[in-house]
């Protein structure tokens, strides 16, 4: 399976430390190009890489500067715990309302262009965040024709790692963890059958996200760690096969407190295709 | 060649090609030359005038002449730059009354701009410098969240640290080896 997929990230303010939304006039954006592919390795397991690359373009009133590199690359796979298709149609008895279950882990490589690196010289070039992180992920999925529900919840651990430089240039040795990374989704989503049983599909998703505080040199960081709030409306189309998928989604949060902390607010824009290889 | 063995090659080619992947924690700090002014610990800070955002005028050797010390910290008015100053203004600055904290805006490209942001992001009390012409930025290094103390040695300053906020434990021990 190859997918690819194209977001599109506008600036549009930030919550602060104490969760309080605050306006910014600055125009700054992101684009990246996400390029994937996935493997069915037995019956039940499939495994995945995605490879992102990054455009940074960035304008203040004083400063414009436009900069572009490879992403944090990441490595998938998941385990279906099912033998059978779950949807139904209709509900006749209670084993009909058991989902569909995915059992999932995630690799996070830091090959994109982080301060830590010796790559980049100011905040602009930056393109990933420069630690490993391992991700397990659970994810339930209970389609009741046209209904689907699901439900998704990751928990991240940052590696940590040794630091000497900064911008590129070298400081006193440190060690740096990032916090601890929760994430969790649910979605409805709608199925409408077009003409030769094409569908189009309509999904609202709720995101809620957070990374705890990190340390350094093992003392908790108490300038770091986020949250963010999200919605996500999709529309997806898919050939009756599945064997080609075009989604198109938007994702927004908003502008309002509490709603994050420590955190950009933007609007991203995402379009993506799938290609299901027989 | 089998599409697999493609993709293995071009992983393998990505991966050699990021440091990030391979973590030092050596110390690779190269001696300084102490007699010259530069951007790195240890050297004669670059002198600089600046306008505030209350349309003021800020030297750097008349500010260091009142003080033990001066702390730039360059902000863009980001999430990071917010959580490293409200921090700093509540956990350091009180600590230290000898000290002259000063914010460096590296990307208003007006006074009036940059007083817009310190107001907005709730700053008022701090005082904001407008590096328009990214001249204090260039001559020391700066970037977001670099943090600079520059010590008075009478009569000029030195460099003790020049490096990003982080937790500000840095910091507060520079700002504790002060005599």
């Amino acid at each position: 399976m190859f997918a690819t997929s194209f977001e599109y990230e506008d600036y549009d303010g930030k919550w602060n430390s104490d969760g309080k939304y605050i306006e910014d006039d600055f125009d700054l954006k992101q684009y990246r190009l996400n390029l994937g592919y996935g493997y069915r390795l037995a019956p039940n397991w499939q495994a995945s890489i995605v490879l992102p690359y990054v455009w940074n373009d960035n304008k203040y009133s004083g400063l414009e500067t436009s900069n572009n590199g490879l992403g944090d690359m990441s490595l998938n796979f998941w385990y279906e715990t099912f033998d059978n298709i779950m949807c139904v149609y209709e509900v006749r008895d209670v084993k009909d309302l058991i989902p569909a279950v995915y059992l999932g882990g995630s690799l996070t490589l830091p090959t994109g262009k982080s301060i830590y690196g010796g790559e980049v010289d100011n905040v602009f070039d930056i393109t990933g965040r420069g630690f490993y992180r391992l991700d397990a992920n659970l994810l339930m999925d209970k389609t009741i024709w046209p209904w689907t529900m699901i439900f998704e919840f990751s928990y991240g651990v940052y590696l940590e790692r040794a630091v000497n430089q900064e911008y590129g240039n070298y400081v006193e040795p440190y060690d740096k963890q990032l916090g601890n990374r929760r994430k969790g989704l649910v979605s409805l989503g709608y199925t409408s059958f077009l003409k030769d049983l094409d569908t189009m599909t309509y999904t609202l998703a709720y995101t809620d996200l957070k990374e705890d505080q990190g340390t350094i040199n093992g003392a908790t960081d108490p300038t770091s760690g986020f949250e963010k709030r999200s919605f996500t409306f999709t529309a997806a189309y898919a050939t009756m096969a599945k064997d080609w998928i075009v989604k198109g989604s938007i994702n927004h949060s908003p502008r309002s407190d509490d709603w994050g902390r420590n955190f950009p607010v933007t609007n991203i824009f995402t379009v993506e295709l799938i290609h299901v290889i027989p | 060649m089998s599409f697999h063995r493609y993709l293995f090659l071009l992983l393998l080619f990505t991966l050699t090609a990021c440091d990030d992947l391979y973590p030092s924690g050596e110390d690779k700090r190269a001696p300084v030359d102490t007699t010259v002014v530069g951007s790195k610990a240890g050297q004669i800070a670059p002198e600089f005038s600046l306008f505030g955002t209350e349309g003021n005028t800020v030297t750097m050797s008349v500010e260091l002449a009142g003080a033990d010390a001066i702390v730039l910290y360059f902000t863009m008015w980001c999430p990071i730059c917010d959580s490293h100053m409200s921090h700093m203004r509540t956990q350091v600055i009180p600590n230290y009354p000898n000290v002259r904290f000063l914010i460096i805006d590296f990307v208003s490209g007006s006074i009036a701009d940059s007083r817009t942001a310190q107001e907005k992001n709730g700053y008022t009390d701090l005082t904001v410098l407008v590096d328009d012409a990214s001249e204090v930025e260039t001559l020391y290094e700066g970037t977001m969240g670099t943090t600079v103390v520059i010590q008075n040695t009478g009569g000029q300053g030195t460099i003790l640290m020049n490096e990003d906020y982080k937790d500000s434990v840095k910091l507060t021990q520079t700002l504790d080896s002060l005599p």
